[in-house]
């Protein structure tokens, strides 16, 4: 659920929107409206003046697409790949630091 | 007197349910299927939902759903916990997670699995029931009840006793926050009773019966208290009408306006504790007591649903376990380390470690957790504990069978010899699993049982308490560390806090902040010269608590932050 540190969010920045699938309760990124990616490398980056709008409308659609929790996580400006700024959205994004094998990144290999 | 021998379809160690109990719990599972499906079609939002699921035991943490189970005062049999093996492989990644409320936790379910999941459990008589929410949680209880030499009285009758007594007790679902009962029955606090809303001592009474010395309002997180001792006497009898007049008074004068402020803690500071006695017993004499009296016989019926254990081990089996031992180097380490004497001769207790170094404390495979249900049915009866050190124990042992468990641990990396040792370390989820972490747990709990892997080098140093929580809910128990390890936020990044002189035990202590938290590669370089300056000034056999007891905190604080 959307936390009050992920809403450290600063002018000029940009950001991606997240949420946990209702079903399993993973964490997804949302890739266009009405489409959920595992991997954060494939969320639109959204710029920061137009996120809050963003975010509440994929909460309006939150039930029909199969989410809970649909928040914005502000992500680095420098990094060549969507990388949250801060080490708790890292974690959501990269997977626990402590099971390589549970990495979404590892896991879509695995399936793909 | 064959009348007294309880039918051998009881389970050793914990209650047998009957089918009153098992049919509750099957109507609640079709009950929870039913919401699942109505959250999933959306006739449930999610806010009606979570609720529901929470008090199914079902949170939803940072990468998925968690599953809290409960295993009441801490007791498993090996159906049950080749059933959590099977939960485990099936729905699972593999693994569960211990916790230091003697629960167990898996971090990967799927919502649409967990009716089928609640629906196995059932079958073995567990369940996920008060396992979240703001009533009576699972009463937690020495993880040597009935077996330790140094044990007065078995608690583990009056834990299941309360067990039944809070188990959906109608006037007790909605107290102002969540409420914790811990139980022991010898004189060695194992349980933290001084870090509980409520803490229970059982002992003999005068009369020869059992008597309780009661503690209350101890607790952590952002506010630890060491909690106060209220009775030294409370009769058996009494029980559970003095507690029940203990929680109403909570329950009527406890803070329900500020989260932080709820915990009975609070109100007992607030109150006094002389103040709060006068409240408990005004409400003890009013109370209708013989609606909750708790006559011997209604003890004995509940003790006879308990299966005990027939321990009958050869005269020379100790004589066997000292060969061993002297054949041996590494068993005989891990006997001194890893063992708890037992009231019966020719038995020993044997602690499981599940901190190998460089593991993720608490956590077991389904292979381990099903090599240790074979254990337990070779060998101890079929019994196991989960310890709050995040450790599993198998109660009752023959001493000449101890060299062949400890193989047989062995070849599952299950015999690190490090028990209240530095490797042997609690650490909460953290950042890596829970939703409300500021930091990391685990990783430096592993890296911490990799530098002091050396089961020569721990043993140096002696019984060391560590303890990691990733946020100050305490869920590690980081106040009551010799050592505590607290993580921090700033600006988005892991710092972590260190407090000195805590203690969980009999001499309960809160720890004290060392000074201005460290970035995360700083923190185990920062414990190591804590070790370091201890191994310098202890004397004697000094533990590293009494050490800084003794001479205070600057010669800590000089080696922590006078090299930074
Ligand atoms: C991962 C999900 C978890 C959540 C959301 C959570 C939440 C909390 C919260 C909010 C508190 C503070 C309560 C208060 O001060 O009123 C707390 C305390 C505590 N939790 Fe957890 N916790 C979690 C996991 C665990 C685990 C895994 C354990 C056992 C290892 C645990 C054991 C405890 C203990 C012992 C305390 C401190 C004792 C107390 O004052 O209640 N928790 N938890
Ligand atoms: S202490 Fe904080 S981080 Fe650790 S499990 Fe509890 S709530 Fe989560």
């Amino acid at each position: 659920m959307s936390d009050v540190r992920n809403n450290r969010r600063e002018a000029g920045g940009s950001s991606v929107i997240t949420a946990n699938r209702l079903l399993d309760g993973r964490i997804v990124w949302q890739v266009e409206e009405g489409t959920w990616s595992t991997l954060i490398d494939d969320a639109r980056i959204i710029p920061n003046d137009e996120i809050e709008a963003a975010i509440a409308h994929a909460a309006g659609r939150q039930q029909a697409d199969g989410l809970v929790g649909v928040y914005g996580v502000q992500v680095d400006a420098e990094a060549a790949t969507p990388t949250p700024v801060t080490v708790r959205e890292r974690i959501r994004a990269f997977g626990p630091t402590v099971h390589p094998d549970f990495t979404p990144a590892a896991e879509f290999e695995a399936h793909a | 007197m064959p009348d007294t021998i309880p039918a051998p379809a009881l389970p050793v160690g914990h209650y047998g349910y009957d089918q009153v109990d098992r049919a509750f719990l099957a109507d609640r599972v079709e009950q929870f299927r039913d919401q699942v499906a109505r959250r999933i079609a959306g006739t449930l939002s999610e806010d009606e939902f979570k609720p529901l699921r929470l008090m199914n035991g079902l949170y939803l943490q940072l990468h998925a759903y968690m599953l809290r189970i409960a295993i009441p005062y801490g007791v498993l049999d090996s159906r049950q916990m080749r059933e959590l093996a099977h939960i485990a492989r099936t729905y699972d990644r593999d693994y569960g997670h211990f916790t230091t409320r003697q629960n167990l936790q898996f971090n990967w379910i799927k919502l649409e699995d967990t009716p089928d999941i609640l629906a196995r459990l059932a079958d073995v008589d567990m369940h996920a029931i008060q396992t979240s929410g703001n009533c009576i949680r699972n009463v937690t209880c020495d993880q040597f009840a009935g077996a330790a030499k140094d044990e007065l009285v078995d608690p583990r009758v009056h834990a299941e006793i309360l067990r039944q007594w809070s188990t959906l007790h109608p006037e007790f679902t909605f107290l102002p926050r969540k409420f914790k009962i811990a139980i022991s029955g010898s004189p060695n606090d194992r349980v933290a009773a001084r870090f509980h809303d409520i803490g229970l001592v059982a002992k003999p009474a005068p009369d020869g019966g059992t008597q309780f010395d009661v503690f209350v309002g101890g607790g952590m997180g952002r506010t630890p208290i060491v909690g106060v001792h209220l009775r030294d006497d409370l009769p058996e009898e009494d029980l559970l009408a003095y507690l029940e007049a203990m929680v109403r008074v909570y329950n009527e004068y406890g803070r329900r306006d500020n989260i932080y402020k709820a915990r009975i803690k609070i109100l007992v500071q607030a109150l006094g504790t002389e103040g709060y006695r006068q409240k408990v017993d005004a409400e003890f004499a009013a109370m209708n007591r013989a609606r909750y009296r708790l006559p011997p016989e209604t003890v004995a019926a509940i003790r006879a649903r308990f299966g005990t254990p027939d321990l009958h081990a050869p005269d020379d089996a100790p004589a066997q376990l000292d060969r061993a031992r002297r054949a041996e180097p590494a068993f005989d380490r891990w006997v001194r380390t890893n063992t708890h004497p037992h009231r019966a001769p020719g038995y020993i207790s044997a602690v499981i470690s599940l901190k190998p170094a460089g593991g993720i404390p608490g956590d077991a495979t389904s292979a381990q957790m099903d090599l240790i249900a074979d254990l337990a049915d070779r060998y101890a009866f079929g019994e196991i504990r989960v310890t709050h050190m995040q450790n599993l124990v198998l109660g009752h042992v023959r001493q000449d069978e101890l060299h062949a468990v400890w193989q047989a641990l062995r070849g599952a990396d299950l015999a690190s010899a490090n028990i209240g040792l530095i490797g042997d370390i609690i650490a909460c989820p953290g950042l890596d699993y829970c939703s409300l972490a500021n930091a990391r747990s685990i990783p430096i709990a592993q890296k911490l049982s990799a530098r002091f892997a050396s089961p020569e080098l721990q043993e140096t140093i002696g019984p060391i308490e560590i303890k990691i929580s990733g946020c100050i809910n305490a869920c590690g128990h980081h106040h009551a560390g010799h050592i505590g390890i607290l993580g921090v936020d700033k600006k988005g990044e892991e710092y972590f806090q260190l407090t000195l002189g805590g203690s969980p035990g009999s001499d309960a202590s809160v720890g004290q902040i060392l000074g201005p938290a460290l970035p995360e590669d700083a923190t185990v370089d920062a414990i190591a010269r804590l070790v370091d300056a201890y191994l310098v000034h202890r004397t004697g056999d000094e533990r590293f608590l009494d050490t800084y007891r003794r001479l205070g905190a600057t010669l800590f604080k000089d080696a922590v932050y006078a090299t930074a």
